[in-house]
């Protein structure tokens, strides 16, 4: 646009030809038929070779981080480097349960209603001082005040004295105390089987004293975990580089002397910097790639999927027409064709009917669940009052629906099978493209979007890690809750509770069984997948391995990769 | 068109090419849909699957194999091209619009500064800000008393450089780098429509016409029977539309030829970063994204919509080349 061209080409024809289609078909030509992908790059040394310490592992995400404070909004971007920066009372190990972390021990008394933690002595936070219980109820009562932007606040209700600070009535929350300098205490109002489960989530993790008793945005995050944020390490949108903590608790931990991740990086670009040797470990490699090098015997030993622990489905407002309507709720959720769905990616897509995916404990295959009916979805719409008729077109809802999303991973295609599959039984969504920043504000306001993707990953393993931040009324919030279909219904709301107090097995399971039904019937969500990802790491990678909450633990990580000569890098660089 | 132009641009091998590609994506763009029995927007579950489950590749049913959506290739592709020429031809037509009336009126104000009707001007300033307030009765006032002032007061008014200011705005508009403006602009666009689109082009692509039609202008300008016209008395504006005007129509039909493949790259590149059409709309640039991750196992899905931006591109380019040749003064 910037200027004409004024030199007349006066080449003929059928030469141009010749040359514009070898210059278009070139550079595709050797990639389609040249070998399939780069071999992995060897280890230095032998299998049983001791860790080693040094070296800097590199990781990419499709999406950005929004917060790396505790207190704040930890999303899947998020969620890793946070666990890195900040230990917990207790933490989950390697398959989910519960171990001690900064707590040297617990006991729980009173018949769940009181847990009393004694921390490790001589504890270093980032900033050199020494943990204490002091910093430990601050850091909680700093997570739990209402001028933090918690989305999972609500989960520690349980509290004594948490309904009086939220209120501003009290200072402190009554049921957390200072009982020594290494010494604290919890007392709950009543028994709450989730309790361990949610203190080992990130939101309590305990925060360097200049964190203050309250949120603030412009705080260099600090908190006792392997890794420290140096200052200038985060760039937000682009990348974040985390350093070592040298005096970290665990001796001789971590091996690595940092991490870095960008950002914002698509999925091919992830592929070639993986093959290039720029990322040492992968986790959204595109489904043709998923499929290239899983079928790679030299790098099948370096690949695997991780478990079904997530929900994805569509997230109907029920304030929002039409969605106010249960009854188009109902129809949408027998209009999925949630086999379409899989066969995006058959090989790590799992069809979802109902919201607690196969591999959580308390997952009942006896629960019916919702179901592609087609019938079914007409005949709900004629109950909802639209009636439609697919012979002629007509009837359905009148208007277009808003349904936004964001140009990354699998989204942009679900969102045109679900188009099709509602414009069936006359709904007729409007595919709105945002930024993720725009597509999360939109979900979390009450008006914001009429129906969207929405997708929760396992705090911890347990369903009330799904029943309560997405279906509960107290987890509705307009500041950012995580129930974005503002779904309320007391009764659930009673079920979900009885069923955290309730301590023996198969009452619990019984419950939650009762409160799938509920949501399956009402459609708050018509579920439709969960999703395995597909870890691939390069052989000079060692101790990795894939964590079932935090997927990317490296602390125990450690690089076995030789030492590159500046002629290489250099060479390497000329290349790109 | 004169005789012996009309006679060099058919004897013209780039133009004849040209023609030959651009009337084949025209004719592809209007029958591509009698071409596939599928809509391009539709997924074909039963048909567009292969045994190991991906997308089918060439077949009868699909010409050119079915994308990831278990969707018809050539339909989207057909229905891209309809996007593509629709868009581009468009902007590049209110490109031409603006870029002649800013191109002719700077070249023919060039060193004479005029007198402007800033009362005028300031009156649809307020009745802009009134409308804007959702008051129209104000707004009428504001422009009827700017206006009636400014007839009243012939001679008022500063001089001004009309042909400095234009150029001055040229120049900032051109030192933004084209792209960036453009991905800006559609980042801010709440929701980017057909018409958005070609709105956020068309005002951003003008710059090079302006230019080039200045530079006529200004030769136009000091012609003899412009010289005449003006001792004759004639209107500005009537020199500028009897004389001016059809004399720069070459240059511009040349220009804007060559400005829609520049429109077709542009276009394709926005829904390349996802700053285009949503989805599901079949543009050149989106196809190209969501095929991109199946590079190697369905090439197809990437050379397909990559040929047809090059075949358009280039189409264009040579049909712009035929034309100048053809219409080029000199050889006259």
């Amino acid at each position: 646009m910037r200027s004409i061209r004024e030199t007349p080409d006066r080449t003929s024809p059928p030469r141009v030809v010749c040359a514009a289609v070898i210059l278009a078909l070139g550079p595709i030509g050797p990639v389609a038929c040249g070998p399939r992908v780069a071999p992995p790059i060897a280890a230095e040394h032998g299998d049983d070779t001791p860790p080693r310490h040094g070296g800097t592992v590199r990781l990419a995400e499709i999406g950005d981080a929004r917060n790396l404070d505790p207190a704040g909004p930890v999303d899947g971007v998020s969620l890793p480097p946070v666990h890195l920066m900040f230990a917990g009372l207790v933490d989950f190990d390697d398959h989910a349960a519960i171990a001690p972390d900064l707590a040297e021990s617990w006991a729980v008394t009173e018949e769940g209603r009181a847990y009393r933690f004694v921390l490790k002595p001589g504890v270093s936070m980032h900033d050199g001082q020494e943990l204490t219980a002091e910093d430990v109820k601050r850091s909680v009562e700093r997570a739990l005040h209402p001028s933090a932007p918690n989305p999972t606040a609500s989960m520690f209700e349980g509290l004594v004295g948490f309904d009086a600070f939220v209120e501003d009535r009290a200072d402190h929350i009554e049921g957390v105390e200072v009982e020594g300098r290494y010494v604290i205490g919890f007392r709950l109002k009543e028994p709450d089987a989730a309790f361990l489960p949610l203190l080992a989530m990130t939101t309590l993790r305990p925060v360097c004293r200049n964190g203050g008793w309250r949120y603030s945005d412009d705080w260099l995050p600090c908190g006792a975990g392997p890794f420290k944020l140096p200052p200038g390490g985060w760039q937000r949108g682009t990348s974040l580089h985390l350093v070592r903590h040298e005096a970290y608790f665990r001796p001789g931990l971590p091996y690595l002397d940092g991490v870095e991740w960008t950002f914002n990086m698509q999925a091919l670009a992830q592929r070639f910097r993986f093959e290039a040797g720029d990322l040492d470990l992968v986790r959204s490699l595109s489904q043709a790639d998923q499929r290239r090098f899983s079928a790679d015997p030299r790098w099948s030993p370096y690949g695997g999927t991780d478990a079904d622990t997530n929900v994805y489905g569509e997230s109907m407002n029920t304030r929002t027409p039409p969605f106010d309507n249960i009854e188009i709720r109902r129809a949408v959720a027998s209009a999925i064709n949630r086999e379409h769905y899989r066969l995006l990616k058959p090989a790590y897509l799992t069809v979802l009917t109902q919201l607690v995916p196969a591999d959580i404990p308390g997952y009942d295959p006896s629960v019916r669940g919702q179901h592609y009916d087609y019938d079914a979805a007409l005949e709900h719409m004629r109950k909802a009052g639209y009636p439609y008729d697919p012979r002629t077109g007509h009837g359905g809802w009148p208007h277009s629906i808003d349904y936004p999303l964001y140009d990354q991973g699998l989204l942009v295609f679900t969102a045109q099978l679900l188009q099709q599959d509602l414009a069936k039984i006359g709904l007729h969504i409007e595919l709105r493209l945002v930024s993720w920043q725009a597509f999360l504000a939109l979900q979390a306001r009450p008006y914001g979007a009429p129906i969207s993707q929405g997708s929760w990953d396992m705090d911890y393993p347990d369903p009330s890690s799904f029943f309560d931040p997405l279906f509960t009324t107290r987890a509705i919030d307009p500041e950012g809750g995580h129930n974005i279909a503002f779904y309320s219904n007391p009764h659930l709301d009673d079920v979900v509770a009885e069923a955290r107090r309730e301590s023996h097995e198969d009452r619990r399971r019984a419950l939650y069984a009762r409160a799938a039904a509920i949501v399956c019937d009402e459609a708050p969500w018509a579920f439709a997948y969960s999703h395995h990802w597909y870890r691939l790491r390069q052989p000079y990678v060692r101790g990795d391995t894939p964590h079932p909450i935090w997927h990317v633990d490296v602390t125990t990580t450690w690089l076995d990769r030789a030492g590159r000569s500046l002629e290489q890098v250099l060479g390497e660089g000329l290349r790109r | 068109m004169p005789t012996a132009r009309r006679r060099r641009l058919i004897r013209n091998s780039s133009a004849r090419s040209g023609a030959l590609i651009v009337g084949g994506l025209l004719a592809f763009a209007i029958l591509g849909p009698a071409l596939s029995p599928h809509g391009p927007n539709d997924s074909d579950f039963v048909h567009g699957v292969s045994l190991d489950l991906s997308p089918i590749g060439p077949c009868a049913l699909f010409p050119l194999g079915a994308d990831r959506l278990y969707r018809d290739v050539l339909a989207r592709l057909s229905s891209g091209a309809r996007l593509s020429l629709l868009i581009a031809s468009a902007a590049t037509l209110l490109s031409a619009v603006i870029g002649t009336i800013i191109g002719i009126l700077s070249g023919w104000f060039e060193g004479a500064p005029v007198r402007i009707p800033w009362l005028a001007i300031a009156g649809a300033g307020g009745a802009l800000a009134a409308l804007s307030l959702g008051r129209p009765l104000a707004a009428c006032m504001a422009l009827g008393s700017g206006c009636v002032v400014a007839i009243a007061r012939r001679k008022g008014g500063p001089l001004v450089d009309i042909d400095g200011a234009l150029m001055r705005l040229v120049d900032v508009l051109l030192a933004f780098p084209f792209l960036l403006l453009l991905m800006a602009i559609g980042a801010a666009l709440e929701h980017t429509t057909v018409i958005t689109l070609l709105f956020t082009l068309g005002a951003t692509g003008w710059l090079g016409i302006a230019r080039l039609l200045r530079a006529r202008t200004m030769q136009l300008r000091s012609l003899e029977y412009v010289v005449a016209s003006r001792a004759l008395g004639q209107s500005t504006a009537g020199i500028l539309l009897k004389h001016v005007l059809p004399n720069v129509v070459g240059p511009l039909i040349v220009a804007a030829t060559f400005l829609i493949a520049q429109m077709i790259v542009a276009d394709s590149i926005l829904s390349y970063l996802g700053v285009g059409l949503s989805p599901p709309a079949a543009t050149w640039g989106r196809m190209l994204l969501e095929g991109q991750d199946e590079y190697l196992t369905a090439p197809r899905l990437v050379i397909a919509p990559a040929a047809a931006i090059l075949l358009a591109v280039w189409g264009f380019n040579l049909l712009g080349e035929g034309l100048r040749d053809a219409l080029d003064p000199r050889d006259a």
